[in-house]
């Protein structure tokens, strides 16, 4: 059955308005010509695909599933109080199973000596095996061959899969028989050979984890690419989620600041200015200590950890997205209160228009730069953010995947002897691709939204 | 005998450029194209060109301060018989430092606003730590005819008017006493009166100081009055080059003599008598705007600012009536009053007979569209987010709302065959056009609501001399077949006194004078009106 927690609910909202958008872009000839422009350029084309797959991973985590068991006491079907994901299911031949601690990446055996009683007689201090994956293969270079083995089984595979996609979505082309079956790959080069690239690294490291721990495991065992894999949901959510609640604030109160000024200007200024002076962390410390409090004193309110893990999730992005619009807004002002005397809303003016449509029709097009550049940037402060508060153990729930929770355990990791790398390495791979892209993509966006800069289409 | 002569020739020339061309990395696209001329010691070259034409990058070349994206390709620079562009970067710094300055178009914008003039100043003369230094400052000072020079030193850049900040910006730039300064529009962004004050200083410095002057400008009638020689350059190339007497008597280019006709507007005689047609179109009444000065932390010396005082004026149908004065002579808050842009403290505004102080805001919305506004600056007067389309619709849209759809489509389109603009321009943004099309794009967007009466705010300030003739062309066609009443506001008495009928003179809020345009250019009274009239520069 499906279940439906907060957060999943604000992810759906999310996915749904950018269809609407979508949607509404197709009908729109100038929006239109003006995303065609990102979808031409080899950056854009690029990193829309990788955030897609970002989102995409996001989605399918997103939607949660009780199970049904089978209850021998009362002789009926119960819903278990376990909830998985649409992902978790996916990715079960990689968190089936744990191993007993930590053990390095591809190893066979674990990373440090146990004294284990061989025969009931004697005790030896030895790297035991691994107990679930690993090819416990003597040499090297069996072990060798058998990862290129499957990397290119799954490679195959991947272009095997590609084609068929690849034909689905063309086949009217294709059928056509004018071009050649591989033209419409020709044309959209880019995005062909973007999406081919994904598949192989999803498949190649999907197979592989089937043998071994690609990014080797943590202190109690779990497979370090299935945290890593878990934790995007909680990323974009972050990044997402605290930028929707913070715009609104950001935007109006900016705007109005700037272009009303007098009275209005001065009660805003204030109102953020308070804000400021109170440190951050503080706000958010203090928030998340009394829903913890609260949830302590309420527990019945909520059904399982799940709901509170993501309630703390939920919360954290409100209380982020409360402390977090002051800046933006502050630009947003300054930048108002110069258009307000620039000439073209001095001629709008002289038509007559009232304040609404004026700032709906001159300012907020043309800061509408400043505010995609912004929540860019505050995304991947986000997400840095979160592993912060996460330090400080006021950041997500410890039971919540998160790359910050990672970094916090990987604080411990990094001051052992042997240093333990892949659990940080890992949280800093996925954190970079997903902050890299994004920066990619919004240096696009607002390319082809200023008409100003020098675009050559095609 | 020959051979001294000839090196007392070759002694004489201060710069020569042989056969200089510049292209831009990235395109590969030649800007100059071929730049050969030479400059004598103490000799005042004027380099002329509109915008666009490589006279700005050839003045760069020459001190080497060209961007990284600009190559020269072949040619040579030879300043004192050194080759500039073969020097180290080090040695040229000496010589900006000892034998070139350069000053800006921006007086404004080229001054540190957080440092006291005084310690500007002294950074033009750290070469020479042992002299006297506040006493050489004063020196200078007094040169560039600053005279109270102890109480200047101590102001701020924003303290000072803007003459007196390009003043210092000289006294900057010759402080080390140049054999060469570039001068790039000097001038531009001052009042006449101002202008005439630093062409003077220039040309008694040059004098003085036996110093070279290229001076770049896009205004003939600025460059008659100082140079000895002037070149005509056009997109990268010199079209002529020849002394400054000979070029206004007989231009050898075809290009050179449009230049001289375009800065010489005339207007084509009106056929009909203007003397007393029609009804008043626009009526004023004892205007007055008065601004509280910001109040200080104390709440003390509230400041009035009478931006506009007690005026009084009148238009009839089909007839230009100018404002002129200096800037900050309160003509521009005329026209926001008019247009409701700014508060008024008193007094009536009568359209078309209806007081627009006392209209209610629906009765406005339907009156507003017989008065419109044309801004003096096409690149910011445009919102460049919007297509050409949409910012032609929005007065008409807005103001006109039970117009169909048709009707707008059939209206745009006649208007931009009006202010003849291509067909295809209604889907591009306005960073495609020039400054020229952009103004008509401007002139377009009010056109279309077919105003009776429009008011110009210097509205050709900005553009070339050429554009300039398009557009005042434009518009005298418009109001020929309209009957349309222009409230004309500019600096440029010259100009107004070709295109208007009446003239009122403003200064500091007043109008000192009014009258018919013939009248008072030809037999004012009023002192501050034969100033203004005898700074007005005009081709020799």
């Amino acid at each position: 059955m499906f279940t439906f927690l907060l957060t999943d609910i604000f992810f759906f909202g999310i996915i749904i308005s950018l269809f609407l958008y979508i949607k509404y872009v197709k009908k729109t000839p100038d929006i239109l010509a003006t995303w065609m422009y990102v979808f031409k350029n080899k950056t854009g084309i690029i990193s829309v695909v990788v955030l897609s797959f970002f989102l995409l991973t996001a989605f399918l985590d997103s939607i949660h599933l009780k199970s049904k068991v089978y209850n021998e006491d009362t002789n009926e079907y119960i819903y278990s109080s376990e909830i998985n994901s649409v992902l978790d299911i996916i990715l079960l031949p990689m968190h089936k199973n744990s191993e007993k601690s930590y053990s390095s990446p591809f190893a066979s055996k674990l990373y440090s000596k146990e004294t284990i009683r061989i025969n009931n007689k004697e005790e030896k201090r030895i790297y035991p095996k691994l107990l679930f994956k690993g090819n416990h293969n003597k040499f090297f270079s069996e072990n060798f061959y058998n990862i290129f083995f499957t990397i290119f089984i799954s490679i195959l595979k991947s272009i095997s899969l590609f084609f068929l996609f690849y034909i689905l979505f063309f086949r009217r082309k294709i059928l056509e028989k004018k071009y050649g079956f591989l033209y419409p790959y020709r044309i959209n080069r880019t995005l062909c050979s973007t999406i081919l690239v994904i598949i192989s690294i999803v498949l190649i490291l999907y197979d592989l984890s089937a043998q071994y721990y690609v990014l080797g495991t943590d202190k109690v065992g779990v497979d370090v690419l299935y945290k890593s894999i878990k934790s995007i949901r909680t990323g974009i959510l972050i990044g997402t989620l605290t930028t929707i609640v913070m715009l609104p604030f950001a935007i109006f109160l900016g705007i109005f600041a700037g272009y009303i000024g007098g009275f209005v200007d001065d009660v805003i200024q204030y109102i953020y200015t308070t804000l400021n002076s109170i440190p951050g962390v503080l706000l958010i410390a203090s928030a998340i200590l009394m829903l913890q409090v609260y949830m302590a004193n309420n527990p019945l309110e909520f059904e399982n950890i799940y709901e509170r893990a993501d309630m703390r999730l939920f919360f954290l992005c409100m209380i982020l997205g409360l402390t977090s619009w002051t800046g933006l807004c502050r630009l947003l002002r300054g930048e108002s209160m110069k258009l307000r005397e620039v000439e073209y809303v001095q001629a709008s003016k002289t038509f007559g228009l009232s304040r609404i449509s004026i700032i709906t029709r001159h300012i907020i097009p043309n800061i509408m730069h400043i505010v995609i550049i912004t929540v860019v940037l505050d995304f991947s402060a986000l997400v840095l953010a979160e592993a912060v508060l996460s330090y400080v153990n006021i950041g997500v729930d410890p039971t919540t995947y998160s790359w910050g929770n990672m970094i916090n355990a990987a604080r411990l990791e990094m001051s052992r002897e042997p240093v333990v790398w892949w659990s940080l390495f890992s949280a800093f791979l996925f954190m970079f691709i997903l902050v890299l892209f994004a920066n990619l993509f919004s240096d696009v966006v607002r390319d082809a939204f200023d008409p100003r800069a020098n675009k050559n289409y095609g | 005998m020959l051979l001294i002569q000839g090196l007392i020739k070759i002694m004489d020339k201060l710069l020569t450029i042989k056969n200089l061309c510049l292209s831009i990395k990235s395109t590969d696209k030649e800007i100059l194209k071929n730049i050969n001329f030479d400059m004598s010691n103490s000799e005042i070259v004027s380099l002329i060109g509109e915008s666009g034409s490589g006279k700005y990058l050839t003045a760069l070349s020459i001190i080497r301060w060209l961007e990284k994206s600009c190559i020269i390709k072949s040619g040579e620079i030879i300043f004192k018989d050194k080759n500039i562009l073969s020097l180290e970067e080090k040695e040229m710094r000496f010589i900006r430092k000892n034998e070139m300055s350069m000053i800006f178009q921006e007086p404004m914008r080229s001054l540190n606003p957080v440092m006291t003039i005084y310690d500007q100043l002294k950074e033009s003369y750290v070469e020479k730590k042992n002299i006297n230094l506040q006493k050489e400052i004063f020196r200078n000072l007094n040169s560039v005819g600053i005279f109270d020079a102890e109480r200047v030193i101590q102001l701020y850049p924003h303290q000072l008017s803007g003459g007196m900040k390009q003043r210092v910006m000289i006294a900057m730039a010759i402080a080390c006493k140049p054999k060469l300064l570039i001068a790039d529009e000097p001038t531009t962004s001052l009042d006449v009166t101002i202008q005439k004050q630093v062409l003077d200083l220039l040309s008694s410095l040059r004098k003085e100081l036996n110093m070279a002057i290229l001076f770049i400008t896009h205004d003939l009638a600025v460059a008659s009055q100082i140079s000895d020689k002037i070149i005509v350059m056009k997109e990268g190339e010199i079209l002529e080059n020849s002394l400054s007497k000979d070029f206004f008597k007989k231009p050898k280019h075809n290009y050179s003599k449009s230049l001289i006709q375009s800065s010489n507007y005339m207007k084509k005689l009106k056929t009909k008598d203007v003397s007393d047609i029609g009804n008043k179109v626009l009526d004023i009444k004892n205007l007055k705007v008065y601004y509280q000065e910001k109040s200080n932390s104390f709440g003390l010396q509230n400041k009035l600012l009478k931006a506009v005082d007690d005026i009084s004026l009148s238009i009839n149908a089909g007839t230009t009536h100018a404002i002129v004065g200096e800037s900050g002579s309160g003509k521009t808050t005329i026209a926001k009053a008019i247009m409701g842009l700014t508060k008024i403290s008193s007094g009536k505004i009568n359209i078309l007979d209806k007081n627009i102080l006392s209209l209610s805001y629906n009765e406005n919305r339907i009156h507003r569209k017989n008065y419109q506004m044309i801004f003096q600056d096409p690149f910011s007067s445009l919102n460049p987010r919007m297509r050409i389309g949409s910012i032609i619709k929005e007065g008409l849209c807005f103001l006109e709302p039970n117009i169909n759809n048709d009707d707008i489509i059939k209206k745009i389109h006649e208007v931009i065959d009006k202010v003849r603009l291509p067909k295809d321009s209604l889907n591009k943004y306005p960073h495609e056009f020039s400054g020229g099309q952009r103004q008509r794009i401007a002139i377009a967007r009010v056109l279309v609501l077919n105003p009776k009466l429009l008011i110009c705010d210097e509205p050709t300030s900005s553009l070339d001399v050429t554009v300039q003739k398009q557009v005042l062309d434009l518009l005298m066609d418009i109001q020929n077949n309209t009957n349309i009443s222009y409230l004309f506001i500019s600096h440029d008495i010259k100009l107004i006194s070709n295109i208007s009928d009446n003239i009122s003179v403003m200064y500091k809020g007043k109008i000192i004078e009014s009258g018919k345009t013939s009248d008072i250019i030809n037999n004012t009274g009023n002192e501050y009106t034969k100033k203004l009239l005898a700074s007005v520069p005009n081709i020799k």
